[in-house]
């Protein structure tokens, strides 16, 4: 788990960041520095200024107040230079539909220096194009689409890694991929992903800090522990028990629940806590992790309101 | 970073990739060719036309679709990008938003390059077959050019009116991101600009001699030194150059600053 005292320059700092439309503001004040070779969930409901925020971190829009650094180069004065470090999908990756998927792919391994055909095949490989590649985009499915983003946001090697939703249309064997070679590529070429979705439960399991928006606005950024190789949030472990009561008073926290006591407590606690209870003559029945999920986390700190 | 030429050399493939484009071009060869035939076969034996008098009728005709055909793929190169989604990904690369529209300009002016050089190429060597060059002296000069010459400076002529008719497409696809508007305001252009110079005459309004559509059509000057209005050609180019210069700027202006959220 990486420390946060320690000091580590972020991949990209966004700074007071404001867009405003018209009299409507899309997103307001948001303050967020992400740090390198993490996995970076950025939350929220629809229409809670996901989008906006992603396209001003790639200088499709405009920013109307603010500024966004990425590896230290504004992308408001030095564009070209703090792009450079960025590969992005922003919402659905469109391809040119009258090209194949590798011709799609030379278009933009062109536009940046160094990257060689070797580069293309490899990255096709990755995402597992295989020969479907050499196949023009319009007969693709949004899936293998959603697999070309990725790979043309890949090319250049790109220190952080923008996509916007990327799950979308991918089936459940796609998203498990994609979590997989999006961790490898955290871990081995130590890519920072920066990753929005709403789908709560696929942040749970793909990142190591999550930032919610709503409403334009930055309303947390928590971090998500890690045991072994599986992310789990912060949360409370059920005992399952036969009398609630003496089980509270022989452990003295947590809180009386139907049929047993729910407690906050880390992993090697809640062995001793059984230990403690079984010695003390009550019988557990079950002990499960009352991991409050992101999602309720979420849904509590949005107050589970609509699009605002 | 990278090089120029490689964004023309996307550029161009994004245009020569497509079907459409190999139509266009196949459609522009085939009418280039067809004409001087048509005409050699529809002429009675005693009134043979001349090779350049043939030459100059089918490059009359061709050069309606060529300039068609340029003004739809100037209106396609922006309003493309944005139909298809693709501008997201493109604006995206370490590239500034000017380059990437010189680039699709350039590769624009490219393509009018090849379609007029395949007019040309198919419609002399038609010519060249179906007609008899043995009149050809009895065509004889106009004003101070031989008819050779002629011909030359008239596709000359047509192609500044293409090229402002391409300019005008491609501003307005930069600037509503909508081809077929481009298309169609571009060719209205094109077609009415005679229908408005008798409306607004040169020689009875004096701001009529401002306006684009009163010089599109320098061919004039070939025969005579004073065109609508008393206007002389250096002024007409003058006209044209100060038009240009906007409809690019426009272009540019709003190409750089707009928002992409398509």
């Amino acid at each position: 788990m990486p420390n946060t005292a320690e000091v580590v320059k972020p991949v990209a700092s966004l700074m007071g960041v404001t867009k405003k439309i018209g009299s409507k503001t899309l997103v307001s004040d948001l303050t967020l520095d992400i740090p390198p070779g993490q996995i970076f969930g950025f939350l929220g409901p629809n229409g809670a200024g996901k989008t906006t925020t992603i396209r001003m971190m790639v200088g499709l829009i405009s920013i109307s107040r603010g500024d966004i650094l990425i590896c230290g180069r504004s992308i408001k004065d030095h564009f070209e230079e703090a792009i450079a470090n960025v590969g992005a999908i922003v919402e659905n990756p469109e391809m040119y539909k009258f090209l194949t998927g590798y011709q799609n792919l030379r278009q933009y391994a062109r536009m940046v220096p160094g990257v060689t055909k070797e580069r293309i095949n490899e990255v096709v490989k990755l995402v597992g194009l295989g020969q479907r590649i050499n196949d023009k985009v319009k007969t693709y499915s949004l899936g293998m689409r959603q697999r070309l983003g990725v790979a043309q946001a890949l090319l250049h090697r790109p220190k952080l890694l923008i996509l916007d939703e990327p799950t979308n249309g991918l089936d459940p064997q796609g998203i498990r991929e994609l979590r997989d070679y999006l961790r490898q590529l955290c871990q081995t070429e130590g890519t920072t992903v920066f990753v929005s979705s709403h789908l709560l439960s696929e942040m749970e399991l793909m990142c190591d800090s999550v930032a919610i928006i709503q409403n334009g606005r930055l309303i947390d950024v928590k971090q998500l522990k890690t045991v072994g190789d599986v992310l789990i949030p912060v949360g409370e472990t059920f005992f399952e028990v036969d009398n609630p009561e003496a089980a509270l008073a022989l452990i003295g926290q947590g809180v009386l629940k139907e049929g047993g006591v729910a407690v906050g407590a880390a992993r090697e606690e809640i062995a001793e806590l059984n230990a403690r209870l079984v010695a003390g003559g009550i019988k557990v029945y079950s002990i499960k992790a009352l991991s409050r999920s992101l999602e309720d986390q979420f849904l509590e700190i949005t107050g589970g309101e609509g699009i605002g | 970073m990278g090089e120029f030429a490689a964004l023309i050399h996307n550029e161009n493939i994004k245009i020569f990739r497509r079907l459409r484009t190999w139509i266009m071009l196949f459609i522009l060869a085939l009418i280039s060719a067809l004409f001087p035939a048509l005409i050699h076969f529809t002429s009675n034996g005693n009134d043979v036309t001349g090779i350049w008098d043939s030459f100059q009728t089918t490059m009359a005709i061709a050069f309606f679709l060529n300039t068609i055909f340029t003004a739809l793929v100037a209106a396609d190169s922006v309003a493309g990008e944005f139909t298809w989604g693709t501008i997201k990904l493109l604006l995206i690369r370490p590239w500034s938003r000017s380059k990437i529209l010189l680039s699709k300009y350039l590769s624009m002016v490219i393509f009018s390059l090849i379609s007029t050089a395949v007019l040309i190429g198919f419609g002399y060597g038609s010519a060249l077959i179906f007609s008899s060059s043995a009149v050809e002296p009895l065509g004889g000069n106009v004003m101070s050019w031989s008819q050779g010459e002629y011909v030359f400076l008239l596709i000359l002529c047509s192609y500044i009116e293409l090229f402002l008719t391409a300019a005008i497409a491609f501003m307005i696809s930069s600037v509503f991101r909508s081809s077929g508007l481009a298309i169609v305001l571009s060719l209205s252009i094109m077609f009415t600009k005679d229908i408005f110079i008798a409306i607004f005459s040169p020689e009875r309004y004096e701001w009529a001699n401002y306006l684009i559509f009163a010089h599109m059509n320098l061919s004039n000057y070939l025969l005579t030194d004073t065109g609508p209005g008393g206007a002389t050609l250096g002024f007409a180019i003058a006209v044209l150059a100060v038009y240009y210069v906007i409809l690019m700027a426009v272009s540019w202006i709003v190409f750089r600053k707009r928002d992409v959220a398509a």
